[in-house]
Parts: structure tokens; sequence; C-alpha cells
């Protein structure tokens, strides 16, 4: 990024130039120009949490419900410069584990190095993010976004890490020396370095991850330097990581899911009207708590709600007393059941403050839009697309051997059939063949029944269509133009995941596909369509 | 903060001996019948007789066998203080010969303040280390060759410990091998033409007897503290996990009074057995309870596999005969679906090998009834409709 353009007038600027770009250039002229490197080169404080030391109160205050794990957790640390076992710390996602280990080491103001596994995905990305760290390396553009070391085996990386850390260590005991007299001013406090480690479980995903895992376990012990601690976090219990090889366990720390009463507790926080919310929850805790206790996931349904419950009032600061929460109550019943049927759902719609009056409007016709949005496609396919999505879904559907009858000149399963009494043997079998449907799930099929079908349901639409076929060109050539676009089409579909690939028999030399759309989408392309897709649909 | 003092830098001196190992091991490591005084009398008699030797030290994880090692290795190293140079191996870090070449000539290199090419290759780190050999052995220097993780080094075609064993045979050197492994039949694993290279001498680290632990519990009599102990060592009765338990007790240790109480002690032994099957069933929501129970019906019915699907219609089935007010879309139970795999109560039971999608793939429980039921009971809002159904399972 040129920064030099401070003396340079706007107009001067020969390059394209974005309007946010051109409007800070202005402003530019009063900024001092600091080279990028030397005030950027990132020091031993940068080792700490970087903000300022917080007293352990408000880290027990602002994570309610996780009182005796952050006390477990300082307790376990132990002392300045007490030498500690590994530890891991575990529970379900969204239960706090990552922010609070984050808290704990700001309050105790102890230099770590931090490194997670989902933005790490691979050993070398992981070793190497944690040497730059304990390197004090940053990259940027002067060393070409480089490593300090390159690392990708396990072996260099105990001795890059073992080297790096004796230099770390001997740089904090130099700090501590000086600095014996005065007391917490921003310096890391403390000789030893904390490892914390972050999302292991995705290890599991990883190549070769039963040889990292056991080594990650077992660094304590090749280590051998007690200056270093280590702090694991998991999303799935220890006991998964259980391996025939055997390793030496870390003293874990358990996160459970929040209970109610510590969820109330985290929801009213930063809330602006208390009594108000609080008298939300009261109505609606209970009920989503039945279906998941997540945080982040009950937080996206309040939102929403909580705009729906406060739409009667008009002065949103004032607290309700009983008559007006009654009223409340009854306003917002009627939205809690649909919602709670839509809380995993993420909407499309970006949540917009509008004002007052056109919220209400929206409220009321919501209904009925929701309604129709369920019936109508909200992506955007090409006609033929929409044919060949149909037509694999019969041909996953239908036994093969029906499709001559289906799809002849009368077009369609006549099912006007007489309704035979069923015997008892053959409920048995349909219910047989019901558990079956169950599942083996969508039947397979090769490319070319897929394409018979397809030119079978799209002939019979365009001659219901009447004179809209093109005039010009002979039926052969169409015919071949349509193919080849035909097959684009299905490798397309297969990428979005309509059609998936399923085993393909050697004798029989091509592949087979298997259609993975819900019976409710294909009723949807067809309506779009305008396709009787019911008369073509097989019913045991 | 002065009456903190003490209780600080008493902790600080507990934790620090018990997380270090050497610390732990010279105590225990007194009787002239133990492991200790075995490893040395061998290793000392091959440093000074000159002679090559090898042996397997062998035992459950956390018996201590580095450990004593890393003591004995001292001892030597004070004894005689020029003749004796180690080098550390990893089977974790080092499996592959490559590796190991690369790591043992650096280590060679740093002992002997020589310098050491990244660049060099295998054969040459090889010609190395045979050199190196020969001239440490007319110099009657022993190197010693640690082998950590040992039986992952008698994976794959065992090259390292061929090209090693093969180097001792020669006159002028002097070596020793030693391995460690927590596998007891590591040498069974060893290809003949390696195995007849090596010595059987095998040192046993077997997990405290009873007598030893008699001895330890005798500090109180405190009949509640020895129950404690003794459910503890009856899982497992290895030093480390003592250690830990030492650990987890002595970290819960209060500040105010410097002693340590039963609480502590009875906190830690809860720390070091967890329950890990039990608390994810307290952990899930009402509907995951809910999809648990209805794959224990499908289970209890004998269907050999079911999906998604099949756990759908048996939900269905339970809400039409109990009128339950817990009923949800399936796009709710589709996603509780996979948060219940997320926290392994459940799994796939194939390997990925249909690449069918999550409503079709065929699904387990993870978790017995046992644990189902006891879960279920200690959940706090667990509803009375699920107890009863899963008690006339």
């Amino acid at each position: 990024m040129v920064k030099t353009m401070s003396k340079e007038e706007p107009s001067k600027v020969t390059r394209r130039a974005t309007r946010l770009s051109s409007s800070v250039t202005v402003s530019k002229d009063e900024v001092e120009n600091l080279k990028p490197n030397e005030s950027q080169r990132p020091t031993l404080d940068d080792l700490t949490f970087g903000e300022e030391s917080i007293s352990l109160d408000s880290v027990l205050s602002s994570f309610p419900g996780r009182h005796s794990q952050i006390l477990g957790l300082v307790r376990l640390l132990g002392p300045l410069d007490s030498p500690t076992l590994p530890i891991i710390i575990y529970g379900s996602a969204s239960t706090g584990k990552t922010s609070v280990v984050l808290q704990v080491f700001r309050h105790l103001n102890r230099p770590f190095v931090y490194s997670s596994c989902l933005t790490c995905y691979n050993p070398r990305i992981l070793f190497e993010s944690v040497l730059n760290q304990l390197l004090l390396h940053r990259k940027n553009a002067s060393n070409e976004y480089s490593s300090a070391k390159r690392c990708d085996k396990p072996s260099d990386f105990v001795n890059l890490l073992r080297e790096a850390l004796c230099n770390v260590v001997d740089k904090l005991s130099c700090t501590t020396e000086k600095s014996r007299k005065g007391e917490s001013d921003g310096k890391p406090k403390g000789k030893m370095v904390y490892l914390i480690l972050d999302n292991v479980d995705l290890i599991r995903g990883w190549d070769k991850s039963s040889m990292i895992l056991q080594f990650l376990f077992n660094l304590y012990h090749i280590l051998q330097m007690p200056q270093l601690g280590i702090i694991l976090i998991s999303g799935v219990p220890p006991d998964v990581y259980y391996s025939n090889m055997g390793y030496t366990e870390p003293i874990p720390v358990y996160f459970p899911e929040y209970s109610e009463d510590d969820l109330r507790k985290i929801f009213l926080r930063n809330q602006a009207n208390r009594k108000l919310y609080s008298a939300f929850l009261d109505v609606v805790l209970r009920s989503f708590c039945r279906v998941t206790r997540r945080v982040d996931e009950l937080s996206a349904a309040f939102s929403l709600l909580f705009r729906k419950y406060c739409e009667p009032l008009t002065d949103l600061g004032i607290g309700p007393n009983e008559e007006m929460k009654r009223r409340l109550y009854s306003h917002l019943q009627p939205h809690i059941p649909p919602c709670l049927n839509e809380i995993f759902m993420v909407s499309s719609q970006p949540p917009n403050a509008d004002t007052n009056g056109e919220r209400k409007r929206r409220a009321s016709c919501n209904t009925s839009e929701s309604r129709e949005d369920l019936e109508k496609l909200d992506f955007h396919m090409s006609t033929s697309a929409k044919y060949l999505l149909i037509a694999a879904f019969l041909a996953s559907r239908n036994p093969a051997t029906l499709d001559a009858s289906m799809f002849d000149s009368t077009g369609g399963l006549d099912n006007r059939k007489r309704k035979r009494k069923a015997s008892e043997k053959s409920m048995e079998k349909k219910e047989i063949a019901e558990q079956e449907t169950l599942m083996k799930g969508p039947g397979s099929f090769p490319l070319e029944r897929l394409l018979a079908i397809f030119q079978c349901i799209a002939s019979v639409e365009e001659s219901s269509f009447g004179e809209e076929t093109s005039g010009s060109g002979d039926d052969v050539e169409d015919g071949n133009i349509l193919m080849s676009d035909i097959l684009l089409q299905v490798s397309s579909l297969c990428d979005a995941n309509f059609i998936t690939k399923s085993g393909s028999c050697p004798l029989e030399g091509s592949t087979r596909y298997r259609s993975t759309v819900s019976e409710e989408l294909a009723l949807k392309v067809a309506r779009s369509l305008g396709f009787p897709l019911s008369k073509y649909l097989y019913r045991r | 903060m002065e009456k903190e003092e003490p209780a600080v830098k008493s902790l600080n001196l507990i934790r620090g001996r018990l997380c270090n190992p050497s610390f732990v091991f010279r105590s225990l490591s007194g009787s002239p019948d133990g492991n200790y005084s075995k490893l040395k009398f061998i290793i000392s008699s091959s440093v000074s007789e000159g002679c090559n030797n090898t042996i397997l030290l062998l035992g459950p994880r956390g018996s201590g066998k580095a450990a004593v090692f890393d003591l004995v290795v001292g001892d030597l190293l004070q004894e005689f203080p020029d003749s004796v140079s180690v080098i550390r191996l990893n089977g974790l870090l080092h499996s592959d010969d490559n590796c190991a070449f690369k790591e043992i000539a650096r280590q060679l290199c740093t002992e002997h303040h020589l310098l050491f090419s990244k660049m060099a290759s295998f054969d040459e780190n090889l010609q190395f280390m045979i050199a190196m050999l020969r001239e440490c052995g007319l110099a009657h220097k022993t190197i010693i060759f640690v082998l950590d993780e040992f039986d992952m080094f008698a994976q794959g075609k065992q090259r390292l410990l061929y090209s090693l064993l093969d180097a001792m045979q020669s006159v002028t050197s002097q070596a020793v091998v030693v391995g460690i492994s927590s596998r007891l039949d590591a040498d069974q694993l060893l290809e003949k033409r390696v195995r007849s290279r090596f010595s059987n001498r095998k040192l046993l680290f077997l997990p405290p007897s009873k007598e030893e632990l008699d001895s330890l519990l005798k500090i109180t009599a405190d009949a509640r503290f020895k129950d404690i102990l003794e459910t503890f060592f009856n899982a497992n009765s290895t030093v480390n996990s003592l250690l830990k338990l030492l650990f987890s007790a002595v970290s819960s240790m209060d500040l105010n009074s410097g002693l340590l109480s039963l609480e502590n002690f009875k906190s830690a032994l809860s720390i070091m057995q967890r329950q890990t099957k039990l608390e994810a069933v307290r952990d899930c929501s009402v509907l995951e309870l809910y999809i648990l129970v209805c794959m224990k019906r499908l289970e209890a019915k004998e269907q050999s596999s079911y999906n998604f699907n099949s756990v759908m219609k048996e939900y269905k089935a339970i809400h039409d005969s109990f009128q339950t007010s817990d009923y949800y879309a399936r796009t709710v139970c589709l996603r509780a679906f996979e948060h219940l795999l997320q926290r392994e109560l459940i799994c796939y039971a194939d390997n990925r090998g249909q690449a069918q999608t999550v409503e079709y793939r065929p699904a387990n429980l993870l978790i017995s009834a046992f644990e189902l039921h006891h879960g279920m009971r200690s959940h706090k809002c667990c509803p009375a409709i699920l107890l009863k159904l899963l008690d006339h399972l």
C-alpha cells in the first residue's frame, strides 16, 4: 500500500481511485507518515493480551455462570512462575471457552502464544504461527509475508521451539530484573510462556491426525521445559482422543452448557431496558431452551422476536407493569411457535431498523408473505436446468421398469386404476417397501436414463406450449445443440449438489448419478414451471 | 500480603517438585533391587568396560521410564564427565528414517562442536554417524542412543534400527542403545535381522505394588482420605497419574490457611475421574433427548441400521401416541441431530463411502442404555414421558 501520497494533490492521482481512498487521501496531509517497519515490529509486550489488565472480579462478573471454571483455571495456572502440567479445556460450542481463557490471561498479564487450529488448517501453518509469535516476527510487506522459519515437521518444530523459548525466557528474565521495583506497568509478568491451542478437535480431520494429536499431547514431556505451560481448548471431550498408543492425559477443565438462569443473566447484559427484556425473557426463554441452549442460536432468534415484542410499545424506555406485560405477551404469542420452528434458519433478509409504522405493516403481511415465500424458489435456475432437476428427481424416485408406461404419449401415469382392497400380505409388503425407501434413500440412475426422461418431459411441455418452439433450423440440429448444453447443465447441477455421483459398476462402465433433492424442492421447481409433477410420481 | 507469601512460596515449591520428574523418581529409587540401580549398573559397566550394549525399558505410560533413565544419565555424566555423550530420538518425531539420521547428525555436531549442514543427504548422514562411532570408539567415548517410543521405530522397514545396530557390531564402536516403550511386546515387533543384533535385556517398570501404596497411605489415619486414594488407585495406579492428582489437589489449596484439606482431594478426584458421556447427556436440550430416546427405541426394536428419516418417523409416532407438546419441524430436528453428532453421542455408521445426504446415512448411538438412563435422571428438565419411554423399552 503506497502511503507516501500525503503530499500529492488528490487531482494528481492518475490511477483510478475509489471514493473512499480519495476521501482518505485528503486527510492524510495531517497524518504523520511513519515507516511501516519500525513502528510495527512486535516487542515482548505483544506476547500479552495487549490491553490493560483487569481484576479477577471483573472477569468473574463478565462471565455469568462460569465462576467455578474461572477460579479452577486460575488455580491450576498457579502463582507467578510456577510450573504447570498441561491443561485441556473442553465443552460444547459457544460455551465461552476461548473468551474465558483469553480474559483470564488478560487479568494475569502473563505472556502467552495463541494459535487456533481453525485458522491454521495444517501442521505447517500451525507450527509457523506459533514460532512467528515467539520469534516476535510479523508478516508484512518487507518480508513478503513469509514466516520467520520454515517448519513443517514435528522434529523441526521441537528444535526451533526450544530455541525460541529459551530466547524469550531470557528476555523475560532480563526485563523482570530491570523492572522489579516498578509495579504492573503493562509489562508482561513472570518468566513463563503459555501456549494456547484452540479448536484442537479440528485436527482429527487432518492428514496423519493421530500422529499430530499424539505429538501435541506429549509435547510437554518431549520438551522437558518447565517454563512452558500448555493449554489446549477442545470442542469434544478428551476421551474422544483415545488411541491405541496411549498418551499422558492433560488435566481436564469442563465447561458445561449454560443453565436457564445463566442464559437469563447473559442476555440481560448490555440491554438498554432491563425490565422490559426481562419480561420478554420470562415469556420466551423456557420454551426456546427446550430446543437448544446455545447462546449463538438463541441470540439470533431472540433479536428478531424482541423486535416484534416491542412493537406495541411507543416508548421503549419504560418498565412494563403487569397489565402491559400481559398485553405484550398476547401480542407476541402467535409468533412464538413459527419462530421456534425456524429457530435455526438464518433469514435472507437483513434486519433493518425501520420506523415503527413500516414495521407494523411488515408484521401484518408477514404471515401471508412467509407462506408465499415457502412456495417460491429463492434462487434462479434456467428452464432446462429446472427440467433436468425434475428429471433427476423422477429418475431417483421411480423404478426404471415403469419408465416406458409413464412416459408414453399420453403423458403421465394413469392414476385412475380400480382400487383393489388391499390384502394383509400386500400391506406388509408395503410397509417393508416403505421402510426400505426410508433407509435406502434415492436410487441411482445412469446418465442415459436421465437424458431420456429429460427429453420426454421437455418435449411434452414444449408441445403443450404450442407454437413457441423456434422455427429455424432442423430438429436434428436443435436436438444436438440441446444435448451439449444439457451435459453442461448436468455437471453444474452436480457442482451445486443437486445431483451426486454415486458408485459405478466397473462392468457397466458408465457413472451413475443420484438426486439429492427433497420432494419439497422438486415440487417448488415444478410449480414454477407449471409442470404436473404429481402425475409422474410413483406411489406404492 | 505478607501473610500470603509463605503459603504462595510453599505452593510454588510443591508444584515445582510435582512437575519435576527427576525429583519425584530420585526419592523412589533408593532400593538396590529397583530399576534405577539395575539400569545404572548396566550402563556404567558398559561405559567403563568399553563394550556395546542394548536394553529395553518397558512399562505402562507414566511409570517413570524416561525419568529414571534421565537420573541415571545425570549420575553418569557426573562420574564420567568426558566419556559419555547422549543422543536422544523420539518415535513420534523421528520415525521417518531421513528425519532420524538428520537429527542424529545434528545432535552429534552440536555435541562435538562441528558444523551441521542441513542439506546433507541420507547417505551422508549415515556415513557421518558410522565415522563418528568409530572415532568415538577409538577415543574411548561411549555414545548412548535413547530411542523413546521405540515401537514407532519398529514400524516400516526398520532401517534406522538396522543401521544403528549394524554399526555397533564393528570392533571399535562403543555404543549403548536404550529403547523406551509403553508396549510390553516391543521386542516382538523387531525384524529377524534386527532382533538377532539386539540383546534380550528388558527392564519392566511396573506400577507400585500394594505394599508401597499402603506405606503411602500411612501418612494419615483418616479413613475418608484412604478411601479417596484407594478409589483412585483402583482406576489408575501409575506414578504420573498420582502426581496429577496431587497437582490438582495442591493447586486448589486454600491460600489463606496454607493447608491442604480433604475437600481439595475430593475435588481433585472428581476432576481426574470425569464421566464425560454423562456430562454430555446432561448438556443436551430436550429435543436432543427426544432424538436419543427415539434411537434407543429403534435399537430395541432390533432394527440393525437406521438413519435420520427412521428417527423422524419414530418421533412422529411418539408424538401421535402421547400428544407431547414438543413437536418441532424437520429442519429443527435435523439441526439437533447435528448437534448430537458434534457432542459425539451418535456417529455415522459408514465411512463416507456412500456420499449420501445427512438424512440417509445410517447412524449409531455411542452411548449405552445405562448411561442414557443415568444422564436423563440427572438432567434438569427432562420430561417425564421420556423417562417412562426409556423404562419400558
